[in-house]
């Protein structure tokens, strides 16, 4: 019984080591948009509260926490309730199959990566009950909007994670890494890595495909309702959402813990600290995308999923494999 | 024990979902008591060490179907009350059909399990490697019908929809990427007084 115990206890220990990072750098990384926005707009974003204003999120989190839950009066309650709890709970639970070197990693499972897509498929479900239980016109349009939109990005994420695997020839993650030492993916397969982040943006609701809460539109899509912790709850998942995306981008194309060339002052540094940086820098590029593009009309954005992704992505599926199938490199 | 244990709870949870889809009111409950269901046996095919029939299971049915399930039920607007008039008119339907796949999982479970494990050979320890040895070289034929007529239904569904009317004005993107502003605009100087002629 005592062995037991110290499984569960440790097993505890290694999900908190997970889970409390994440939720940290959710603080920074909203401190770090709003700090690059207003770079790019030539201001100067939050410098008020800690030094360069470094604690404004968790000021933030406060003002939200103290302000009061204002349920509707005509709402589906458990739902209304529910929605925010399973978005953030599906953003932090595929972090238990993410390798952040090459042995720490929560559960190293067989199909961790259809682990993680089949998480990311279900996130739908929060913005949808979320819209249908408020009970109101906005919320519903937005949530309309988002089960179309993710549904149509998820084809194509599909179909270059599918190229990539048929590169590794494993479903596990730190096979997939590992599969990368030599040649990150993100070189041979430039265009699926493209195709993959553009994707990734539409399917955390980020700009410039945040169509489900589209202010300008929708007064705040399908969170208009939501107030306090729950509106918390929301925010909180999308970023936690940025950082899961990225690192599976990292992990998919940017060979993981691997440095980006095997020379002496590179390979000294620990991988967790290039899967770091690998993580920081595609933020930074959401970050980046965000303070550029204007934000696409709602049928572009369908056009660009199924018009334009699915058949590239098909192809290359199709060139990829017998590409690897004529030089005889395909894995096994 | 542990793992009997938690064989009877999923089961046990599938069975009470399984009947709040049938029992409740509300079609959007109905939906989400489904998406429960299919979870929950999700969890059976990972306990038996089908992990990846599991995982396809939850990617294709929770994350796709049961969503445009929900996506088309959200939409309509259905009258409670007359739907649960209507109910009595498929008992037989129900029973017919549900005595049908009694039998052939009485069948399948008492005559066919001998020889279906006989069957199967063991090529390797992944399952998912497993799985794709077996539908690609014994049931190849097969495999490819099936996604024929998948691909057949989904063309019949785009027909059976897709109305072209013609008097719609339709957005040519190639058409637009084409033009320049010279084909467009013109740049005029009105002599002061004269303005200019619209007949030019």
């Amino acid at each position: 019984m005592d062995s037991l115990g110290l499984e569960i206890l440790i097993g505890t220990l290694k999900i908190f080591s997970f889970v409390v990072p994440v939720l940290v750098s959710v603080a920074l990384l909203v401190y770090l948009e709003r700090k690059v926005l207003g770079a790019v707009q030539l201001r100067k974003g939050p410098n008020v509260v800690g030094p360069f204003g470094i604690l404004q999120s968790f000021a933030d989190v406060i003002k939200l926490i103290t302000k009061e839950n204002l349920l509707p009066s005509s709402s589906n309650k458990f739902l209304f309730i529910f929605a925010p709890m399973l978005t953030l709970l599906l953003s932090l639970i595929a972090w238990a199959v993410i390798p952040v070197s090459s042995t720490y990693v929560i559960s190293n499972i067989n199909i961790g990566i259809l682990y993680l897509f089949a998480v990311s498929s279900f996130g739908v479900y929060g913005v949808i009950l979320a819209g249908w239980a408020s009970n109101s016109k906005y919320p519903f349009l937005g949530a309309l909007r988002s089960a179309a939109q993710m549904i149509s990005y998820e084809v194509s994420i599909g179909f270059v994670i599918i190229t990539v695997l048929i590169c590794v020839g494993s479903l596990n993650l730190i096979d997939i890494v590992e599969s990368q030492k030599n040649l990150w993916f993100a070189i041979p397969l430039l265009p699926m890595f493209v195709v993959f982040i553009i994707s990734v943006l539409a399917e955390t609701n980020r700009l410039p495909f945040d169509l489900p809460e589209d202010e300008a539109t929708l007064v705040a899509g399908f969170f208009t309702e939501y107030s306090s912790i729950s509106f918390g709850l929301f925010f909180l998942a999308e970023y936690a959402n940025m950082i899961l995306m990225s690192s599976l981008t990292v992990i998919l194309f940017l060979g993981g813990w691997y440095p980006p060339m095997d020379i002496f002052p590179l390979n000294a540094i620990p991988g967790i600290i290039w899967f770091g940086l690998k993580v920081f820098l595609i933020l930074f590029v959401f970050l980046w995308v965000r303070a550029t593009f204007p934000r696409y009309r709602y049928d572009q954005l369908m056009r660009l999923g199924w018009k334009i992704f699915l058949p590239l992505t098909l192809i290359w599926v199709v060139i990829t494999s017998s590409f690897l199938f004529y030089f005889g490199l395909l894995p096994n | 024990m542990f793992l009997l244990g938690t064989f009877y709870l999923f089961a046990s949870f599938l069975v009470m979902t399984c009947i709040s889809v049938i029992f409740s009111k509300n079609p959007v409950n109905s939906v989400l008591f489904l998406v429960l269901a299919f979870l929950n046996s999700t969890f059976l095919f990972i306990l038996i060490g089908a992990e990846f029939v599991g995982i396809i299971l939850a990617i294709v049915y929770i994350g796709a179907v049961a969503i445009l399930f929900l996506f088309v039920v959200m939409m309509l607007d259905i009258q409670i009350t007359s739907l649960m008039f209507n109910i009595k008119r498929y008992v037989p339907l129900a029973i017919l059909f549900s005595s049908i796949i009694l039998a052939e999982i009485i069948y399948l479970t008492v005559y066919k399990t001998a020889k279906s494990q006989k069957d199967i050979i063991v090529r390797s320890e992944n399952n998912t490697e497993q799985i794709g040895n077996v539908l690609y070289t014994d049931y190849f034929i097969d495999f490819q019908l099936s996604g024929i007529v998948l691909l057949l239904a989904m063309i019949g569904a785009i027909v059976l929809t897709h109305v072209y009317r013609p008097t719609i004005k339709r957005q040519n993107i190639n058409k637009q990427n084409m033009t320049f502003a010279k084909d467009r605009v013109e740049l005029m100087k009105p002599k002061s007084g004269e303005g200019i002629n619209s007949d030019d």
